[in-house]
């Protein structure tokens, strides 16, 4: 059992692969493993993250992972009703960011980012920030729910049935947009249904409507066809939710549903045959309990291995929220709040590829290597520039008493040799106060102190001698100085190009 | 064949940013193996160019059926004789200033497709250049018909799919791909932002890729943040060579406001498929169309400048070209009967062109009658998504039912296993055979 496993993964026996994980001496619970778990199961750890898990050990950890915190800054309540206050995507697209960034759940946050990849619903055809608010709130609610409950609510929801047309979906017509996207996108994936299959449970679905004025959902009996339907080989007067009862009944589901989160908390290289087999049987057997699921994953040796580490693309905003949990800044009086306002989020997400209420269609984003471009590259390294000189454009968010703080805007600078160095952030924004603030000497230990922020383990020792060549080239003495602490945030930004730092 | 040294000079080829040195890092030799295993790859890439036309063109006088009566006698002042345009075939002849144009035709790389449109025309600008941009004349979608294809579409590398070139807001045909278009207004636009040490610090990242240990998911960024570099340094370079004159008959006529002119545009975009870059759909526009008064002098400037810059573009790309295929298109014609200040209103059902060394020439679909018109309109017969959705099926390889959300019957327009001689010299028509372009407009 202590063994390490196998380092092909196809001799991985499936039964070790998802037996929990204890720490060894080969495979302490350190820096690096925390920050993994952070970054698969959160967007990252904090400074103050990491040491609290480093003292909790991993089981109390995942516990609060799964649980979220008792009494978070940012109750439920509070969070599903500040969402009424955004009229324009852009505001929705904040106030969800907002709740990544300060949020007492994130493994929530995080699942409820996967459901709406899963679940993709644009706000593009939707048009209405309040009925996109509703979905986010009953993905959340359902985030770590059961699937068969989850998936009868989102064949309810307003959004889905504007989005997939269900209005036009009428006895004698039918409009086969959800029934397809119900098997192929949500629950049994390409090769599990036929087109009859697809059809028929069009007609189920005839009838499922909303009613545009009130913005719900409707059933309405006269559109509705009451006749028999066979549907994946059973006869009856079926209905949609008999639809997403027969769905759910079948073996495809798991496997459907199993293999997607696995790419999503594990690896996205194609795991073996038979490697999800004992996941797949228990999720089915426990009714598609997602949480039990995800803890059993999350819990699990394949996790804790070189077969899960690094394995899978950043998505953008795990990238741009990790990127300012690891460095920026805590406010003073909560070491989980920063000033950095959301609103200079969006921008750069968008340019990343990912615009949160916006997947380019129903198949949600392309993800993996496919979010990785020239532009989308670009994008990241200049979002890095951002995190790393706090050049913020918005300036700080209200501070705790109501009232903006005023700051000067830092001088955007000349990309040219001999120009006057830029003036220093804001310190609200300059990652250099957090790099240093353990006062690491010499150019060694700050590279090692910044590594540690962002990757949690060292960086690859090549990587790092350059970096460290690069602070230390010039001479400044004092290590507390302007000049140095400029040299540290640019060191900062080298690191989080670092190809390294696109993976999770 | 494509060979390792091919793929470096493409790839990296100027690249100050790499010192490259006699040595090939590991990453490169990798990244030349894997390009090297499909030589091929490259020649798959086509690549589409669109050419807005804002404003509505008068398609009846860009195409004008001068063997028509009819024509002569609703265009008293605006029609063209039979001597006056370039002869297509015996009913119908391009505007006398689109001479380039007509050289392509007669080389059989411009296909004519007429009596395009959709029905139920609508005439408002801003309403009917959605339904063309949508690809939706019920204007449900919510992406532009690029944007919907681009997620669909094979890019090889690091390649951005799509690319907009002009100072005006993204046009809604791109919309819908965030993080797969470029928009390409100006030199800041396209840019690594490196501030106080910024030599030192370019250095640094050269440095830091210039090879991983991190396993293979690592090596496949590492690479891709390289050609992201390298696709910086092209656009720069592709920037600074765009303001010099091109060499293929357009002197000085480029030195203006490179990205202000349709020619800065297209010469722009021809640079940039000359580097490699890798972008498969490139997207311009040239305003002013929209003719209601003293239309004659205004339109043949523009149709001029269409036709140079169409012809320029394809003398430009040299070797290129096989590879590429231009289509124009308007958001509608205008009616057939002229108004009272010699100009024309907002109409329907138009042409548009289809250029590229691999297009079927020639001259697509009738001329829509001018004896059956509605309400003074031409009656289309040609529904504009068969255009996109060919274009789609045979030249880009993305299967247009997906898109468009129906099937369309193809048109005669392209010929992918058509032969294609060494590139035609580019530069003016012979004389005789058409008026020289005029000078583009300030």
């Amino acid at each position: 059992m202590a063994d390490a496993l196998p380092a092909e993964l196809s001799k991985v026996d499936p039964a070790d692969a998802w037996a929990a994980w204890r720490p060894t001496d080969a495979l302490p619970w350190d820096r690096k493993w925390v920050a993994h778990l952070y970054r698969r199961a959160a967007f990252g750890p904090s400074p103050a993250d990491t040491d609290r898990a480093l003292a909790d050990g991993p089981e109390k950890t995942l516990d609060r992972l799964m649980a979220g915190e008792p009494n978070p800054a940012l109750p439920d309540d509070l969070l599903a009703d500040t969402a009424g206050y955004y009229g324009d995507p852009n505001g929705l697209r904040g106030w969800w960011l907002y709740a990544m960034l300060e949020t007492g759940h994130p493994l929530r946050e995080k699942l409820t980012l996967f459901w709406h990849n899963h679940f993709a619903t644009s706000y593009g055809k939707v048009r209405s920030t309040a009925l996109m608010r509703e979905q986010n709130l009953l993905l959340r609610r359902h985030a770590l729910g059961k699937f068969r409950p989850f998936l009868l609510d989102v064949s309810r929801d307003t959004a889905m049935l504007v989005w997939l047309d269900s209005n036009r979906n009428v006895k004698g017509a039918p409009n086969e947009n959800f029934s397809r996207e119900v098997m192929e996108l949500f629950s049994l994936g390409v090769g599990n249904y036929t087109e009859k299959d697809v059809q028929e449970a069009a007609r189920a679905f005839t009838g499922w409507h909303h009613d545009p004025e009130v913005e719900r959902f409707e059933y309405n009996p006269d559109l509705h066809d009451d006749g028999s339907k066979t549907v994946f080989g059973k006869t009856g007067a079926w209905n949609g939710d008999d639809i997403v009862r027969l769905c759910c009944d079948r073996p495809a589901c798991a496997r459907f549903l199993v293999g997607k989160l696995y790419a999503f908390l594990v690896s996205e290289t194609p795991p073996p045959k038979g490697l999800l087999a004992p996941l797949e049987e228990r999720f089915r057997a426990g009714d598609y309990d997602i949480a039990d699921l995800v803890r059993t994953v999350l819990g699990s040796r394949l996790f804790f291995s070189a077969h899960a580490y690094h394995k899978r693309v950043k998505w953008p905003v795990e990238f741009a929220v990790g990127a300012v949990r690891a460095v920026v800044p805590p406010r003073p009086a909560d070491p989980n709040v920063r000033w950095v306002s959301v609103g200079d989020l969006t921008d750069p997400l968008g340019k990343m590829g990912q615009a949160l209420f916006a997947p380019p269609n129903v198949k949600g984003w392309r993800t993996g290597t496919d979010w990785l471009n020239s532009a989308t590259l670009l994008a990241r390294n200049n979002f890095a520039e951002t995190v790393a000189t706090g050049t913020w454009p918005r300036g700080p968010t209200p501070g705790p008493g109501g009232r903006t703080v005023a700051v000067k805007k830092a001088a955007e600078t000349k990309d040219a040799p001999g120009e006057e160095p830029p003036p220093p952030p804001d310190p609200k924004f300059d990652v250099a106060e957090v790099v240093l603030a353990a006062k690491p000497a010499g150019a060694p230990a700050v590279v090692a102190r910044a590594a540690e922020l962002l990757y949690g383990e060292g960086v690859p020792p090549a990587a790092r001698s350059k970096v460290e060549a690069f602070l230390a080239a010039g001479g400044e003495k004092d290590a507390d100085g302007p000049a140095f602490r400029q040299k540290v945030r640019e060191a900062v930004h080298a690191l989080m190009c670092l190809p390294e730092y696109q993976l999770c | 064949m494509f060979s390792r040294r091919d793929f470096l000079s493409r790839t990296l080829g100027g690249t100050s940013l790499l010192a490259v040195g006699g040595v090939v890092p590991e990453f490169l030799a990798r990244a030349a193996r894997a390009a090297d295993q499909d030589p091929a790859a490259r020649d798959k890439d086509t690549v589409l160019v669109v050419v807005e036309l804002t404003g509505g063109n008068d398609g009846l006088n860009t195409v004008a059926p001068f063997a028509d009566d009819l024509y002569h006698k609703a265009r008293p002042t605006l029609a063209f004789r039979r001597n006056e345009v370039l002869k297509l075939d015996d009913h119908v002849g391009l505007h006398p200033r689109m001479g380039d144009l007509k050289r392509l035709f007669d080389q059989k790389q411009l296909a004519v497709v007429q009596g395009v449109g959709y029905p139920n025309p609508d005439r408002s600008h801003f309403e009917s250049m959605d339904i063309w941009q949508l690809a939706d004349p019920k204007r449900a979608e919510v992406n532009g018909w690029l944007g919907r294809t681009i997620p669909a579409m094979r890019v090889s590398e690091a390649g951005v799919p799509g690319m907009y070139v002009g100072q005006d807001r993204l046009p809604v045909a791109l919309q819908g791909a965030d993080g797969r278009v470029i928009s390409l207004a100006d030199r800041a636009s396209f840019k690594l932002q490196l501030t106080g040490h910024a030599d030192g610090r370019r250095k640094l990242l050269q440095d830091l890729n210039a090879g991983t240990d991190g396993g293979e998911l690592a090596a496949f960024v590492q690479k891709r943040q390289l050609q992201t570099y390298a696709s910086l340094k092209k656009i720069e370079d592709a920037l600074a060579d765009a303001g010099q004159p091109n060499n293929n008959g357009n002197n000085g006529r480029n030195n203006e406001g490179e990205l202000g002119t349709l020619n800065g545009k297209l010469n722009l975009i021809a640079r940039l498929i000359q580097k490699g870059l890798g972008t498969r759909i490139y997207y311009a526009s040239i305003n002013g169309f929209d003719t209601h008064s003293g239309q004659a002098e205004m339109h043949a400037n523009l149709l001029a400048e269409v036709s140079s810059a169409i012809g320029g573009f394809f003398g430009a790309l040299g070797a290129e070209a096989p590879r590429v295929v231009l289509m124009t298109y308007s958001e509608f014609g205008r009616r057939v009967r002229e108004n009272g200040s010699r100009g024309t209103d907002h109409g329907s059902g138009s042409n548009l062109f289809v250029a590229g060394p691999k297009v079927a020439g020639g001259v697509v679909g009738k001329h829509p009658s001018l004896s059956d018109l509605t309400d003074g309109d031409l009656k289309f017969h040609t529904d504009f998504r068969r255009v996109y959705a060919t274009l789609l099926d045979d030249w880009l390889g993305v299967e247009s039912r997906t898109i468009l959300g129906d099937r369309f019957a193809a048109l005669p327009l392209v010929d992918k296993a058509k032969k294609v001689d060494a590139p035609a010299p580019a530069g003016n028509a012979a004389p005789g055979e058409a008026p020289p372009p005029l000078p583009a407009k300030q």
